[in-house]
């Protein structure tokens, strides 16, 4: 089994792991630059205090915690589709499985690197774990976040299990020893007997089942911390469900992101093929649809009863936000469904254009659920501060953003160095059964 | 020669800005201030008396300028005609205020009518002048009497003085109220004078007082002209303190939480947490079987 | 014999214009001195409380006021501080028919927690509550409510309800995640964005009764003044509201005052209409309003104020209206 499967890889899998693929400089580099500019804005915060950021006493949560409902949204639905697509078997997921559970594990990582940042006394963090207060929707939160980060670890682990066996047993690898002793290591001697592949079956599909049920409880706990106190905007009964639809939305278009980029620089274009990228996109088409419908749901019935605060929230909201509003929720809904809807406009660039509104679309509607409320709480904010009447953030918020950006790139890229981007050995088994029912076929004819 | 001369001119003139002006203008005025001594009596609940003096600056122009004068020495006195006796000598602290309390078995100068009269005196300084306040005080008692009568509280005050005898001479028209004393402040029930020196009156039946059933009842003489300030208190248990029920403890807001939450807690990071663990032991079952 | 009377005049002259100029210079010179000598000492004073008085000499100078924190005695450490003070339920009763803005509540409240300009805890609001009637000067403090957000959502348990009705914020405890600040409906809480040189003041310890010194990264509020209700003072605002606007007490007891009378907590709700804000959320707050009818001062006196402040005001459609016809 072993010397067959090594002649049957194709060597295009191996490319980036024998590290014959050079790394574009450019990208490394302004990665890097990226990173560093964020060290520098973090000492900046540490040192001078949280008065170098935009947040002040009425918008006191700003892009951090922006940022941290995104990246976290994306390593939900990545949870929840990566869940779905090995529990149910789907037959195209090999392509994109590995994408997607990378993508759900780095987004855990960089998600609360962002909440740290909000966090007033970092000093003290341990409190949350010597005094926990379990009515708090944020403990709630910090145990969903850690126990979720890691099943997903153990989770992807247990997929790249296979491929480290492949790759440890491949003689002709040309990397360095002490990465194939690693691999060996990894692979925890896993000689694809039917023995052990029915165990890993088992704790895979059923690691698969609680990976989704998970995620469903991770993020609604998330979407919680807003929904469950008072404020006008937040105090929704569909929160939940909504948040978990837009983690979704964005989770895929993100994956979809990621298919094309893969798919382009590690030249991976027979693999990673159009039917996929439509499959994803009507998966987006779907997200997108539901989408819309939850936040018309959510506007439009607030703009209908007009409740006095509701209606100070829609004035904020179409007054000092209303380019934002415009992007976020229609042409962050209506350009995707365009696309998506017609099959003469689905190719993999329209797709992947499609994915990238609704990215950014989702992370300006996060933005308008975060800031505009705390704008217009109960009691009239009566000040004469501009910085306490209206939420800019400053640099330092900004670079702290990219430089989460390019850490979950930084870490994408180099991770794909250390494992194939495509499971290789779901693709030798999609190939080995191929090749038999030819056989067969040759065999009865 | 008249450079020479438009130079000094001009140099005065540069030093002329480093002159103090400010202070020049700034400089503190006494005369702009009138300064009151005044001198008040009390008989507390105990039957000492204290006597406060009062030795504070007001500015003539700013009525809410008030200066009061620090450390100075006030003796008090109680004379009677020429005879002096001095009671003590106290300073003013940062309010302008010098304090004497003189024990309840204190015995006094008093003329023939029973009056005691009281004298509080700054010496003087080369600044400030002498300055003297007195006044004239009866020594009242008070005494209240809290009975249930039918089933209607009522409260009755008797003001007294004591004459040369030390019989009870009961004191007509005196005004004074009846109060409950609370944390903060005192809680006046009602307001009136007494009549051939008793003052009676029906307690309302619904003050709380403390946890108890406790509170303090207060009779106090304000002010008055014959006989200064008089407090007199007594204890009291007429409290209808309704025992509030205890709020279940275990809520959102408190320290633990209900205990659902608790339990669904477990329940699920057990289900979790268990499920990993299974895992973890599967994948070592891989690695066994495989070596 | 002229010429030596005009040398003789010269010379005259000469010594009169210098001994003017030394005497200046030596002014000058010691003025320069004091007021250098002045500025430092100014700032030295910056630290305690000061009152005016006169000495006995005639002279005007500045003492210590009385320490209202009888420390070492009155320290409450964090731990004992969440007991709170047995057997009270400490309540507020704020009448808007009295209120004109003064503004003597913030500003007390400001000097008894040592808070900068913009730190309120008892904020002034102008709120009109439609388009018919006046709109009316809203003193808010914390509202220290029987049901509180704010302690739900805490994580650490950093804030906290006690037995009197008192919420506290443990500045020892605070993470700083500001929870607790998006969870109060009412806007009561704020928080220090950065470190402040009152926060390295070590003369007294911390206590969240007094909620002095302050530090870095944690939220702060009103507190009720537990510090001074331990010494049977009224708390801060209440004590120097000059129309006695504000009036603090004990349910249990059914009294609340303000420094002038002493009422029936009950009866004056009751009487006066007495009503809680925004009381539909649930929260039960322990302020109590008084509804402004029947008002003593006219609308127009509470702007007798600071600019800055009148600016705060500028989204009020009667003051935009007054704004027009030129009134403000």
């Amino acid at each position: 089994m072993t010397t067959s499967s090594s002649k049957q890889i194709d060597p295009a899998f191996l490319k980036s792991i024998e590290g014959k693929q050079s790394l574009s400089k450019i990208w490394v580099g302004s990665l890097i630059i990226l990173l560093v500019l964020g060290l520098v804005a973090l000492v900046y915060q540490i040192v001078k205090g949280h008065e170098v950021t935009g947040m002040r006493d009425n918008v006191v949560w700003g892009v951090y915690i922006i940022n941290f409902i995104f990246f976290v949204g994306l390593s939900y639905s990545g949870a929840f589709i990566s869940g779905i697509l090995h529990f149910f078997e789907t037959p195209w997921k090999n392509a994109v499985m590995r994408i997607v559970e990378i993508v759900t594990v780095l987004s855990l990582v960089v998600g609360p690197i962002f909440i740290l940042l909000c966090i007033g006394r970092l000093d003290r963090l341990h409190y949350l774990f010597i005094y926990p207060r379990i009515q708090s929707p944020i403990t709630w939160d910090v145990i969903a976040i850690i126990t979720d980060l890691i099943g997903c670890f153990i989770y992807l682990y247990l997929t790249f299990i296979p491929d480290f066996a492949i790759l440890r047993d491949k003689e002709d690898l040309e990397v360095s020893d002490k990465r194939k002793n690693i691999y060996r290591f990894l692979a925890m001697n896993y000689q694809d007997t039917p023995e052990q592949r029915a165990i890993l079956k088992k704790i895979t599909r059923t690691m698969s089942a609680m990976i989704i049920a998970m995620a469903i409880v991770a993020y609604t706990v998330l979407a919680w911390i807003f929904s469950l106190t008072l404020q006008p905007g937040w105090n929704s009964t569909i929160f939940a469900p909504y948040f978990i639809i837009a983690g979704l939305y964005s989770g895929v278009g993100f994956i979809i992101i990621c298919m094309y980029l893969v798919r382009k620089y590690m030249h991976l274009e027979h693999y990673i093929r159009k039917i996929h990228f439509v499959g994803a996109g009507i998966v987006l088409l779907v997200m997108s649809l539901l989408f819309g419908y939850f936040t018309f749901s959510e506007y439009f019935q607030r703009w209908f009863s007009h409740k006095i605060h509701d209606m100070n929230l829609l004035d904020t909201l179409f007054d000092e936000y209303f380019l934002e509003f415009v992007l976020a929720n229609y042409i962050g809904v209506l350009v995707p469904v365009v696309i998506l809807f017609f099959k003469r406009l689905r190719t993999i660039k329209s797709i992947t254009f499609a994915a990238v509104i609704a990215v950014l679309g989702l992370w300006l509607n996060r933005y308008l659920i975060v800031v505009p409320t705390l704008e217009t709480p109960y009691l009239p904010i009566q000040d004469t501060r501009p910085e306490f009447l209206h939420y800019t953030a400053t640099w330092v918020e900004w670079a702290l953003t990219l430089a989460g950006v390019a850490g979950f790139c930084l870490m994408f890229t180099l991770l794909l160095r250390f494992v194939p981007a495509i499971p290789i050995s779901e693709m030798m088994e999609g190939q080995n059964k191929k090749n038999n029912g030819h056989r067969a076929k040759k065999a009865d004819s | 020669m008249r450079n020479t001369v438009k130079i000094q001119i001009l140099s005065l003139l540069v030093l002329a800005l480093f002159l103090p002006w400010q202070a020049i203008a700034q400089d503190f005025d006494l005369k702009a201030y009138r300064l009151r001594f005044k001198l008040e009596t009390t008989k507390n609940a105990d039957g000492s008396r204290t006597l406060d003096a009062s030795f504070v600056g007001q500015n003539k122009k700013d009525r809410k300028d008030r200066l009061p004068v620090h450390q100075a020495e006030v003796v008090f006195l109680n004379t009677h005609e020429d005879e002096e006796v001095e009671l003590g000598k106290v300073n003013t602290d940062e309010t302008g205020t010098a304090q004497l309390t003189l024990p309840s078995d204190q015995n006094y100068l008093t003329d023939e009518e029973g009056y005691i009269e009281f004298v509080a005196r700054f010496e003087g300084t080369k600044e400030i002048k002498k300055k003297e306040a007195d006044l004239k005080v009866k020594d009242l008692f008070l005494e209240i009497q809290a009975e249930e009568i039918d089933s209607v509280k009522t409260v009755v005050v008797r003001a007294f003085a004591l004459d040369s005898t030390n019989q009870r001479v009961p004191q007509d028209d005196v005004d004074l109220r009846i109060s409950v004393r609370g944390m903060l402040s005192d809680f006046i029930v009602e307001e009136g004078s007494t009549e051939d020196g008793i003052f009676e009156i029906e307690f309302p039946d619904d003050i709380p007082g403390d946890v108890n059933g406790d509170f303090t009842m207060v009779a106090f003489v304000e002010g008055s002209d014959d006989y200064g300030n008089v407090e007199y208190t007594l204890d009291s248990d007429w409290g209808v303190f309704d025992d509030v029920p205890q709020k279940e403890k275990n809520e959102l807001w408190t320290e633990v939480a209900p205990m659902w939450m608790y339990v669904i807690l477990t329940i699920m990071l057990v289900g979790v947490w268990a499920n990993y663990l299974y895992t973890i032991i599967n994948i070592r079952k891989i690695k066994r079987l495989g070596s | 014999m002229k010429k030596e009377n005009s040398k003789n005049e010269q010379n005259r002259r000469k010594f009169l214009q210098l001994g003017l100029l030394s005497g200046m210079t030596a002014l000058a010179g010691n003025s320069l001195i004091q007021s250098l000598q002045d500025d430092a000492s100014a700032d030295s004073e910056d630290s305690g409380e000061k009152v005016r008085v006169l000495t006995p000499d005639g002279k005007m100078v500045e003492v210590d006021a009385a320490s209202l924190n009888k420390y070492p005695e009155a320290h409450i450490p964090p731990a004992e501080a969440r007991k709170g003070i047995p057997n009270k339920k400490f309540v507020m009763v704020i009448d808007l028919a009295k209120c004109k803005n003064a503004r003597k509540c913030v500003e007390a409240c400001q000097r008894g927690h040592k808070l900068d300009y913009h730190e309120e805890f008892m904020k002034v609001q102008l709120i009109q509550n439609n388009d018919a009637s006046e709109p009316y000067w809203f003193p808010k403090p914390c509202f220290h409510c029987e049901e509180p957000p704010c302690v739900t959502v805490c994580p650490t348990g950093a804030t906290f309800r006690r037995e009197d009705n008192i919420v506290l914020v443990d500045n020892n405890r605070c993470i700083g995640c500001k929870f607790c600040i998006t969870s109060c409906p009412y806007s009561a809480r704020q928080f220090n964005w950065s470190h402040k040189e009152k926060f390295d003041d070590e003369s007294t310890p911390y206590s969240p009764e007094t909620g002095v010194p302050g530090q870095e990264g944690t939220v702060i509020k009103c507190d009720f003044c537990p510090d001074l209700l331990r010494q049977g003072k009224l708390p801060y605002c209440a004590s120097s509201c000059p129309m006695g606007v504000i009036y603090f007490g004990d349910k249990n007891e059914d009294l609340v005052t303000n420094g002038e009378e002493t009422v029936r907590f009950s009866q004056l709700i009751n009487d006066r209409g007495g009503y809680r804000h925004l009381e539909h959320l649930g929260t039960k707050p322990n302020v109590y309003y008084l509804p402004a009818v029947n008002r003593q001062f006219p609308l127009e006196r509470g702007f007798d104020v600071e600019e800055e402040v009148i600016e705060r005001y500028k989204e009020v459609p009667y003051v935009q209206e007054m704004k027009k016809k030129g009134k403000i």
